[in-house]
């Protein structure tokens, strides 16, 4: 939508003006539910993070004062519902001693030699073209703790700056950053767990 | 810079967040070292097909329950 076209749609949704607001829902719904979809993989749950989002800036589109992006705001509703779905049990470990950079760092041999490390990048356009890789990729990214995976779904998957992702998610940008880091570095093991299988066989 | 140290830095490298000067460094460093530029490319490549991915479309009856929801709602307002 176009800049000009959205900032009349808000005002007009801050003013109480009903079909503006199912207008400007309707321009971000199926966004929110892909994204609400990445993050939970449940039909249901996806439904219910959607319809809390749009709900929720129902409610608070008169304290949107246009200081961020309207995007950044949305996206920040719809992270914190997709975040209150899964509740951290009382043992989990804490995000940041999550995916400990230490243990991710490829080993070096016994011998002290550096470690070998294949370059898939090539073959990853090939199966990209086979279409196997998206399910690959998928998966290994369900498998990060969540508060890991938001982050990277926000700026790898979504595309938001690493300062619009520290916004939404109330989070320090090096936070941010540290967390990204170490989930693509996890993603990236896992891609090339694939691509050994795939060479071998 | 060790191995280790370039490691810690790559997505911000890939980012393109790093200084001139940390950038050199780090180019330096994989002139002499293979295993750290094949992390360097399959990292920055796991990062552009994340872009890539497919995201699934919103069914058209989960649009037609959120609008429900928020029709009732908005004329709750009123
Ligand atoms: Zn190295």
């Amino acid at each position: 939508m176009p800049p000009e076209n959205e900032h009349t749609l808000i005002e007009a949704s801050r003013a109480g003006d009903s079909a503006a607001v199912e207008e400007l829902v309707r321009s971000y719904q199926g966004r929110v539910y892909g994204f609400a979809m990445r993050m939970c993989r449940n039909a249901e749950d996806a439904k219910d993070i959607l319809q809390e989002t749009f709900l929720g800036m129902i409610r608070s589109i008169r304290e949107f004062r246009g200081e961020s992006k309207f995007t950044t705001w949305l996206y920040r509703i719809a992270s914190n519902a997709c975040l209150k779905k899964r509740r951290r049990g009382v043992f989990e470990p804490e995000p940041e001693q999550e995916l400990s950079l230490d243990d991710l760092m490829p080993r070096a041999g016994p011998d002290g030699r550096k470690p070998e490390i294949a370059d898939w990048s090539e073959d990853a356009e090939r199966a990209l073209l086979r279409g196997e890789l998206s399910q690959q990729m998928e998966a290994a990214i369900d498998r990060l703790p969540p508060e890991v995976k938001i982050v990277l779904v926000l700026r790898d998957v979504e595309g938001f700056s690493a300062e619009e992702t520290a916004e939404m998610l109330k989070l320090s940008v090096p936070a941010v950053k540290s967390r990204l880091h170490r989930a693509r570095v996890f993603v990236r093991r896992e891609l090339s767990g694939y691509f050994q299988d795939q060479r071998k066989s | 810079m060790t191995c280790r140290d370039l490691f810690e830095r790559l997505s911000e490298y890939v980012d393109g967040e790093l200084s001139q000067e940390i950038c050199e460094e780090i180019q330096r460093h994989m002139e002499g070292c293979e295993p750290c530029v094949a992390f360097a490319k399959t990292l920055k490549k796991t990062a552009e097909l994340c872009r890539r991915l497919p995201s699934r479309p919103i069914p058209p009856e989960v649009a037609a329950d959120l609008r429900g929801v928020l029709v009732t709602h908005l004329s709750k307002r009123k």
